[in-house]
């Protein structure tokens, strides 16, 4: 009796506690998703009043040719970054690791980026990227329209998105070298093992909690890449860099079809709930927790 | 999820941002704080003066001049007059205001300025018109022009006065002259003439001086034989003739050709009004005024007006009237006219606006010829944003050589006019 008054009364402490943070997600992430599964059965363009219109929207963007280009440009742009900026973090976290002289000073420098605000990033790209005046066609001598090229615009974002990562990416996998414990490279020494042995075998492996979360954040976030699209290139050529949620934005607030853009979300929300998904059943068997 | 939540929460935060949005009153001190937005900072310089006068005799009332750049203000306009927290009054353009007017967001200023209006510009007052209700109290007007670098065009020996394009070729005496005026390539390059991805100064004209329409009615009408031909000679001008920047540079960023013009690197620029205090200040050179470029159908450039309007929503509509009819007053819009930031809207003012620029050394009488000329009418309807929006993408590509020209604006048409029928 006493152990469950005890229980009791600790439950209502833990909820009085975690109410300032239930209220939080409550209003600013669930009641936002309802109102955009409302809004998405909707045709409403912020001034006029807002009528039902049942599944419209979704037939309307699954028949829309310029979603499908977006998700596929989305799944491009994801798959140029990943990998990417997945190798050099852990390149650069693995030399961070050494702790050679000045490795805190670059530690801070690699993080700058990812603590600047993306869209004033995209902006200083931009001007970097300026086919005529740019610093970049300065330094190489030649006139490469990096921003309005077909086949250079999204590459050009990409390569942006994975320098402003780098550095994000690469204290994680700092902090998860930090955690393999010392002895079984000590054993593994011993045993004469080389240096790349040791890292396939033993660094690699025990990096893979690490490497599960870097690689589901990075792919949500990937998809949900919107500030440096729109400073750099708004969604063009001709939607070549029109991401998903670049094109939201312009259906949301450019062309004013709140509905349609609603229905986009909800879209972007089930793709990311079924990459996630595929994600966790594929690394699930694969990952070993720290040893011991 | 994150996204859906930032879908929402960007359309809360665009309307209830309390620094740049909406209406405010401070009644501790007993005066009303009317909000007044526009996109221009120029003009706004010229506001401020005039509602400074204006406080002097209306020390209750304060106008607060918000500027919103032109890049972000419909987004930001549209967001805040659906929150139901617009300012008090707002300027627009012939392309955004009718969808307001149709949902009772605005306030009619026609009835009680029925005495003022006969002072105002008719042919903007018009424009702000629909189902027999003015809405607009007109603040300024642009029609089209030709700048031109003088030391340039005389060391080239042309006459920019004088220029005519013709598709055949056979009248054209612009494009030599362009090619005269064009130097070098690349980062370095001075181009003869500003042909870009610019409806109001360049393509919209070329197609009403070569006979072309853009629409019939609210519908686009852009696959039009003369259309085509006058836009085909444009992008020729870009792509084929190289007198004018690539369309790589020009197409997302607006103020290049600006830019270039005022660095000297651009000889002829075709534009308005609007840029008439940008080069003053940006030039290093001395430059003039000519008419606009004279096609096979003549000289037939865009006409654009700007309103300011009121919302219906005001908590003070008493004191947003007060600051709407001193808008429509020779009086509200002479800080406009004497410091040469626009043609105003109030005829009465128009003399001061020549004046100021007359003391500069230039002559502005080619734009008030161009007004008073046959003009071509800017996109109009309640959708026609939308349409704009659709077709923008693939009139780049016809810009960047990309698309062939007839393909693209059929294309164009037919996006542009399905983002219009669509909701």
């Amino acid at each position: 009796m006493i152990s469950l008054r005890v229980r009791r009364r600790e439950t209502a402490v833990a909820y009085t506690l975690l109410t300032p943070s239930l209220v939080g997600i409550g209003l600013f992430l669930v009641l936002p998703v309802f109102v955009v599964l409302w809004l998405s059965l909707r045709q409403w363009d912020l001034v006029s009043p807002s009528t039902f219109v049942g599944l419209r929207n979704y037939r309307d963007i699954l028949s829309d040719p310029a979603v499908g280009n977006s998700f596929a440009v989305t799944a491009l742009f994801t798959a140029m970054v990943i990998p990417v900026q997945t190798v050099l973090g852990l390149g650069v976290a693995l030399l961070l690791n050494r702790r050679l002289p000045g490795s805190a000073f670059f530690r801070a420098l690699y993080i700058v980026p990812w603590i600047c605000a993306p869209l004033a990033l995209g902006v200083v790209w931009k001007w970097m990227f300026d086919p005529t005046d740019g610093v970049l066609n300065a330094i190489i001598g030649h006139r490469i329209t990096w921003l309005s090229s077909e086949n250079l615009a999204l590459p050009s974002v990409a390569a942006v998105s994975v320098w402003s990562q780098v550095g994000y990416v690469s204290l994680f996998f700092l902090a998860g070298l930090s955690a393999v414990p010392g002895h079984l490279y000590e054993a593994a020494r011993i045993d004469g093992a080389s240096a790349v042995r040791t890292f396939w075998h033993i660094t690699l492996p025990l990096l893979r909690p690490t490497t599960f979360f870097i690689l589901v954040t990075g792919i949500i976030s990937s998809f949900q890449v919107f500030d440096t699209v729109y400073a750099m290139t708004s969604g063009g050529p001709a939607g070549h860099t029109d991401v998903i949620a670049s094109h939201i934005y312009q259906e949301a607030f450019v062309d004013f079809r709140l509905g349609r853009a609603a229905a986009l979300a909800v879209a972007l929300l089930v793709v990311l709930v079924m990459v996630t998904v595929a994600q966790q059943l594929w690394f699930r068997r694969r990952i070993t927790y720290e040893l011991g | 999820m994150a996204l859906a939540g930032a879908l929402l929460l960007s359309a809360g935060a665009a309307a209830c941002s309390p620094s740049s949005g909406g209406s405010s009153s401070n009644s501790a001190k007993g005066t009303t704080t009317v909000t007044f937005r526009l996109w221009d900072d120029q003009v706004a310089k010229a506001y401020r003066q005039s509602f400074a006068q204006f406080q002097k005799a209306n020390p209750k009332i304060h106008v607060d001049v918000q500027v919103v750049p032109w890049a972000n203000y419909f987004t930001k306009l549209t967001s805040d007059v659906g929150g139901g927290n617009p300012p008090d009054i707002f300027w627009t353009n012939t392309s955004n205001f009718g969808i307001y007017a149709d949902n009772h967001q605005l306030l009619d200023v026609g009835t009680p300025l029925k005495d003022e209006q006969s002072g105002w510009q008719k042919s903007v007052t018009d424009l702000y018109t629909r189902n027999g209700t003015v809405w607009g109290v007109p603040q300024l007007w642009d029609s089209i022009a030709l700048y031109y670098n003088k030391d340039l065009v005389k060391k080239a020996g042309v006459n920019p006065a004088d220029l005519t394009w013709d598709p055949t070729g056979k009248n054209d005496t612009f494009l030599a002259a362009a090619k005269k005026l064009t130097k070098g390539s690349g980062a370095g390059a001075q181009y003869g003439f500003n042909a870009s991805y610019d409806g109001q100064a360049i393509y919209w004209d070329f197609a009403g001086s070569n006979g072309g329409v853009w629409q019939k009615g609210d519908r686009f009408a852009d696959a039009d034989p003369k259309t085509e031909q006058a836009i085909q000679y444009v992008v020729n001008l870009i792509n084929k003739e190289k007198v004018s920047p690539p369309a790589a540079d020009t197409n997302t960023n607006g103020n290049k050709t600006l830019q270039l013009f005022t660095q000297g690197k651009i000889a002829l620029f075709q534009s308005g009004p609007y840029n008439l205090q940008n080069i003053r200040q940006g030039a290093k050179f001395s430059w003039g005024i000519a008419p606009m470029l004279k096609g096979p159908a003549g000289r037939v450039g865009v006409i654009h007006g700007v309103s300011a309007l009121a919302s219906a929503k005001t908590p003070h509509k008493a004191a947003t009237l007060k600051v709407m009819r001193w808008l429509g007053s020779a009086q509200g819009q002479q800080a406009i006219a004497s410091g040469g930031y626009a043609f105003p809207g109030v005829k009465a003012d128009q003399a001061a606006f020549v004046g100021y620029w007359k003391k500069q050394g230039q002559d502005v009488s080619p734009f008030v010829a161009a007004a008073d000329g046959t003009t071509f009418p800017a996109p109009l309807g309640p959708k026609v944003q939308a349409g704009a929006t659709a077709m923008d993408p693939i009139l780049q590509q016809v810009f960047l050589g990309r698309t062939p020209v007839a393909k693209g604006l059929q294309q164009a048409q037919t996006a542009g006019n399905k983002a219009i029928a669509g909701g």
